[in-house]
């Protein structure tokens, strides 16, 4: 696909996210108590499109919310009614203003699960149904290894349209989708700041250049993949996971995590069935109606997560479940890294 | 405040008088000045140890574990951790002769930030109430203090009062990394577990939120020790002292001046009666 580059300065940029904004039902990342998190905006000012990753949330509940209605009930004494909730999951059309690239690689990531043998139809409305705008990051999060991972960032098909800041403060502005496209024609950017630039993909291409030598981490994920694969049986899994508190964070805050739990809210007669998030690393995960419970231990939870996110997807999808944003371990109360440990754990000999 | 090489010291001895099975301490993250705790179970990993102010979490937490259940345990506490330490032996949580504690006459710990953290600015037992070793000159006990977040909080109305916190459980995200996080949550079965207990859950949404976190505050009234692991863990960094520090007040202006853990043997102010216990008092 050959599309226009727009090029922009600041103010142009400015006023392309005001007109966003005024237009559009638009989600945005919004300070609260120090971090960032998507929620409904109404003006600029109340959103912070450049957050940085360390302190922003993934966008994923916008598409997976950590509650969402299944459907509602009634049972008494004369039987069991179901009705499908009246509330309808995204009807209308929204943008996303500063998303990540890597929580847009998580959308991908989740795409292929909610497509796969159950199609997830709330799921697939609320992408439809969404713009997603991705800024590219200036500089790379302490805990950050994305370009390290098997995909390209520069390239991703979850972005409709993608925002390069490049040097001398021009603002690049590109539509990588025919959604992002149509709404680019829709949303024009300020035509007296916009001009076309012959060089500006070379340009995009130096930011990521500098953008990509920022990098603390990098992760050599074949090797990682290989090696995990055979090492089920490793001890190696205790020594690393005997600091972890079981606290499901992780998994609460990462982009790619899909699992999620079935419970309801009764009163009396009536009730309502929701989804919420669940994780592996919750003790109750695979406890069963029995009372049997195939990962009664901790570091079999631990293996879990890390196999789940390096091994049996990739076995299965071809990608790995790990966009490498590093969001576990900001958020670890214990600082676990997930780069250190499935890193130490691939080198451990069985 | 660095007492690496001295607890090195002490944790060598020990594994060498085979004193101890596991040791609770903390180690570099090895990029950074941050800390991870770390579970030490040969002499040969002595050299990991390291303890400075940037060493916050609260160890006690470990004590709940499979890797330190039924072992003879070796710990460094701090001031803060050691009444949670004492709440745990009160409870019949861990045994006394298991356990062989190093405790710190703390200076107060940092934040992330470098910032020194708020309950140690107005802490009042900064230096172990509980240990085999002291490490640290003693300091002087502090006075009891309602901080100014909770005079503000006291300073609105009921009906204000339940919105601000509404509006603060908004960005709960229902993950319980508070509960998990909190040394004195020891219990298998919690009943803010969506899992376990149907009585206030179902959404993960602002009103389940509200309800889950109120409740575990008031398991933890009279409890708390103001360590701040919860507030630590909370990945939508809800200010949880809040509720915790409300809750101390109440119980010091109305239950004889309580403060937990204080001293071995003395229960939580809602476990023991006493018939000075005001009755014409509502939560």
């Amino acid at each position: 696909m050959n599309v226009e580059i727009f090029v922009t300065d600041k103010a142009g940029l400015q006023k392309f996210y005001e007109a966003i904004i005024a237009k559009n039902e638009t989600y945005a990342p919004v300070e609260k108590f120090g971090k960032f998190d998507f929620k409904h905006v109404s003006s600029l000012s109340e959103c912070d499109p450049d957050s940085p990753i360390e302190k922003t949330m993934s966008a994923k509940p916008l598409f997976f919310p950590r509650s969402a209605k299944i459907l509602k009930y009634t049972a008494d004494s004369s039987g069991t009614t179901v009705k499908e909730t009246d509330e309808d999951p995204l009807a209308g059309k929204r943008v996303i203003l500063g998303m990540k690239h890597c929580d847009a690689r998580g959308l991908q990531v989740l795409d292929k699960v909610y497509n796969w043998d159950y199609i997830d139809s709330d799921y697939q409305k609320r992408r439809q149904n969404t713009v997603v705008i991705s800024t590219r990051c200036d500089k790379a999060g302490t805990h950050c290894f994305c370009t390290s991972l098997d995909y390209d960032v520069q390239n991703l098909d979850a972005m409709d349209v993608l925002i390069v800041k490049g040097q001398d403060g021009k603002i690049f502005i590109k539509a990588r989708t025919e959604k992002g496209e149509d709404f680019l024609k829709s949303n024009p950017i300020d035509s007296a700041n916009s001009k076309q630039h012959p060089a500006s993909e070379e340009e995009m291409k130096k930011q990521y250049d500098a953008f990509a030598a920022s990098f603390r981490l990098k992760m050599n994920y074949k090797e990682i993949n290989e090696n995990l694969s055979k090492i089920f049986d490793t001890p190696e899994f205790e020594n690393v996971s005997s600091n972890c508190i079981g606290c499901n964070t992780c998994a609460f805050i990462c982009p790619t995590c899909h699992c999620f739990k079935i419970s309801d809210e009764k009163i009396k007669d009536s009730g309502v069935r929701y989804k919420c998030y669940d994780s592996c690393n919750n003790g109750y995960f695979t406890l069963m109606a029995g009372g049997h419970n195939p990962r009664p231990a901790k570091y079999r939870r631990w293996r879990q997560r890390a196999m789940h996110k390096f091994v049996y997807y990739k076995e299965r999808f071809g990608e790995n479940l790990c966009v490498g944003c590093g969001r576990c371990t900001i958020s670890c109360p214990v600082n676990i890294s997930i780069f250190e440990v499935v890193n130490q754990v691939a080198k451990s000999e069985k | 405040m660095d007492y690496t090489k001295q607890i090195q010291e002490i944790v060598a001895k020990l594994f060498a008088e085979d004193k101890i099975d596991v040791f609770a301490g903390y180690r570099m993250t090895g990029f950074d000045e941050n800390q991870v705790p770390v579970l030490i179970q040969s002499s040969g990993e002595v050299s990991r140890l390291v303890f400075n102010d940037k060493s916050v979490f609260n160890l006690c937490n470990y004590l709940k574990y499979d890797h330190t259940r039924n072992k003879r345990v070796g710990l460094v506490v701090k001031g803060c951790d050691s009444r949670s330490l004492n709440l745990l032996l009160t409870e019949g949580q861990v045994k006394r002769e298991r356990l062989y504690i190093v405790g710190i006459a703390c200076d107060g710990v940092v934040d992330e930030q470098g910032n020194k953290m708020q309950n140690c600015e107005e802490c009042m037992f900064p230096d172990a109430l509980v240990y085999d070793e002291l490490l640290g000159t003693q300091h002087p006990e502090g006075k009891y203090k309602v901080n100014s977040d909770i005079k503000e909080l006291a300073s609105k109305g009921l009906v204000e009062r339940r919105a601000y916190f509404e509006e603060i459980f908004e960005s709960c995200i229902r993950c319980n990394a508070c509960r998990h996080s909190c040394p004195l949550c020891y219990c298998t079965k919690c009943c803010i577990d969506q899992e376990t207990s149907k009585l206030y859950n179902g959404a993960n949404n602002t009103s389940s939120a509200f309800h889950a976190l109120m409740t575990w505050s008031l398991h933890l009234a009279g409890r708390c020790v103001d360590c701040r692991n919860c507030e630590k863990a909370c990945p939508s960094h809800l200010p949880l002292h809040l509720l915790h520090k409300w809750n101390e007040r109440v119980i010091y202006e109305n239950f004889q001046e309580h403060l937990s853990g204080v001293k071995e043997g003395d229960r939580g102010a809602f476990y023991k009666y006493s018939l000075q216990d005001p009755d014409d008092f509502i939560m």
